[in-house]
Parts: structure tokens; sequence; C-alpha cells
């Protein structure tokens, strides 16, 4: 990883896409006794969203299917619902949402950690994996995050993106007068 | 990055701690939420982390749970089960809630402690006479706290500077004997 190269990267970056399984959570499913479902979820990623959000970069939630953890999760992190994609062919729905926002491949930032967001995490002008990604997202990858899936991914991807932008400081500090 | 410490600085900071306030997302809790289909969310926290905190109470230093996150009151509900009453949820400015916790103990800066993580601590931890950092904070905080404990956030940081101060103020091991024989709460 050049840093240098890293930062020129972050800079164009307009909105971030982001994959669920592996990069908002740590990839335990928890089971509880009355069948229900839970996932672990990380707060710094809530300030992360919210941060590129007021610095004007928009975020998008890209799995295979959607849940209503999902949507649940969503509203935490005040994503809007209708960025919440579910879909396995991840490159159809990044060449249709191109073609609708009129954003270029390098204009976006893509986080992924499984063979599946391969072939969208080589087309982005950013593309990033968690720290315990699998080994062939890490090689693709621009840049591995210091976190693991769950533990702040897109808090570490705001901060080098808003910083490389010159944006962070302003952001956290409107953030924190409105309030978290 | 590795930050080095004087902890010899920190035990005379920590002597003077006469309340000791923390967060809660990211010290008491690892910062992260279990969330089911139904939205209902779940925070874990450190047993032992209790023990600190009323010994610390118990010892006449003032206990306050200082959290800016609104959207759950995990925090009341654990701060209540400790019979802890300093507890402040939806803080926008820790720094003005310090002032007047300040006030109302007749206290003043260097008998402030606090312990933090994120960016929304550090205006707080500038002013605290002893601030305390948890091993995963970010490093802008670690790089002002006094102390910088061994312990993740969720893990056991409480447990871990309630000793260090404790044992600063040379009260620890009377504490302990005290507690083994007669019990607490």
């Amino acid at each position: 990883m050049n840093k240098e190269i890293v930062i020129e990267k972050a800079k164009k970056v307009k909105f971030v896409i982001l994959d669920i399984h592996g990069v908002l959570t740590d990839s335990v499913l928890y089971y509880l006794d009355n069948g229900k479902k839970s996932e672990c979820f990380s707060l710094h990623d809530r300030l992360g969203c919210m941060a590129l959000m007021e610095g004007g970069i928009n975020v998008s939630f890209l799995t295979s299917k959607i849940t209503r953890t999902d949507e649940q999760v969503a509203k935490v992190y005040n994503v809007p619902l209708d960025r919440l994609w579910g879909t396995s062919a991840k490159m159809g729905k990044l060449d249709e949402f191109e073609k609708e926002s009129g954003l270029k491949d390098e204009d976006i930032c893509y986080a992924g950690d499984e063979m599946i967001d391969l072939g969208i995490m080589k087309r982005v002008g950013f593309s990033v994996a968690p720290s315990d990604a699998s080994i062939e997202a890490k090689e693709v990858a621009h840049y591995v995050t210091k976190a693991g899936g769950g533990k702040g991914v897109v808090r570490e991807i705001a901060e080098l993106i808003l910083r490389a932008q010159g944006k962070w400081e302003t952001v956290i500090d409107t953030l924190m007068r409105k309030g978290l | 990055m590795a930050f080095e410490k004087n902890l010899e600085k920190a035990k005379e900071k920590a002597k003077n701690v006469k309340l000791f306030a923390h967060d809660v997302h990211g010290v008491l809790t690892p910062n992260t939420f279990l969330c089911d289909i139904e939205g209902r969310r779940k925070y874990t926290f450190w047993h032992i982390d209790g023990f600190g905190d009323l010994s610390l109470t118990a010892n006449g230093i003032q206990i306050a749970f200082l959290d800016t996150t609104s959207i759950d009151e995990e925090g009341l509900f654990r701060a209540r089960e400790l019979k802890l009453d300093k507890f402040y949820y939806k803080i926008k400015d820790k720094v003005a809630k310090i002032e007047e916790l300040k006030k109302e103990l007749g206290i003043s800066d260097e008998n402030v402690g606090y312990i933090g993580c994120e960016v929304t601590d550090i205006g707080v931890m500038k002013r605290a006479g002893f601030s305390v950092a948890t091993a995963d904070a970010i490093d802008e905080v670690k790089e002002i706290a006094d102390y910088i404990t061994t312990a993740p956030g969720g893990r056991g940081p409480i447990r871990e500077v309630c000793e260090f101060i404790l044992r600063a103020m040379g009260k620890w091991e009377e504490w302990v004997e005290k507690v083994t024989k007669m019990g607490y709460k």
C-alpha cells in the first residue's frame, strides 16, 4: 500500500458502497433461543456513515439480500432505506447506479471482503478490504483497514477520505454540535 | 502506534481524583451492538467493570456516565444496576456537563478523572486532571491521555483504572481486604 496513492484515490471519492457481512459486521450470526437472529455492528461505523454523509459523500449498503436487521441498522446509521441494495449481481447494480447517477468508477469507493466483491473492487476508483477479509480481497484492495469487519472499518475509511479531502475537522465539529 | 506514558506522573495525577467520569460506548462497551430483525439492540458490558465503579464510590470518589450517542439507554440501565445516580444521556457538550458537575461537587479540574475513546472525548480529556484512554481508543485520544489501559473498551478498562487510582491513593490493599472480609454493595 502506497500511502500517497491511497490519498490520491481517496480525494476523488464521491460515493461509498459498503458490503454488509464481514464489513459492517464481524460475520458472526447470533441465534437466540427464540429463533431470532442478531448480528453485531459497530457504533464507530455509525460515526463513519454520519461523517461521510455530513461531508457530502453518500453511503449505500450492497449485499445479496437486504434483511430487516439491515434496515434497522440503516436507521441507526441514518442511511436512507432506498440506499439499501439487495442483489448478488453486484456488478450489474453498479452499472445501473452509475447510469442513474452519472458517477463514474473512479468516483466510487467500495468496501468488501469476499469473492463476490472482487469484480466490483477491481473496477472502482478506491477499493477497501477489512484486515480480516479473504486473502483475495486484500490482494485486490487499494487499502486494507486496521480494523476488522464490524469493528470500525467505515469509520476508518470515512476519516481517510474526509482527511484527504480536507473536510474531517469541520465535519466532526458540525456533528458534535448537532449531537450524535 | 505506541505511546509512551510516564506512570509516575500518572500516579501523581490519579491521587487527586474526586470525580471519575466515563464515556459509555467504547469504554463500558466495545462500541458494538447486536441488532435483530425487529431492531431490538443489545449491548455488552464487562462484569468486573461494575466492581471497578463500585470500588471507587465506596472510597469516596464520585462516578458519572456521560453518553453522547442518542439511540438507546442501556448505559442508564447499567448505571441503575450499579446504583449510580450520575448518568447523563445524549450529551452534546461533555465539557459543559463536567463544568456543571465540578460546581455541584465544589471541585476543580485537577480532581476530575476521565476515560474515553473517541473524538467526542478529547475536549474533556484535555481539561481533566487525570485522563485515560482505552487500549483501542483512537490515536488522538491515546496521545493526550495520561494513562492507557491494557484492556480495550468493554473488556475491563474500568476495573483496571480503578485499581490504578486506588493504588496511587494507597487505598487498594485495605479496600481489597475489606471487600474480601465484608463483601460490597
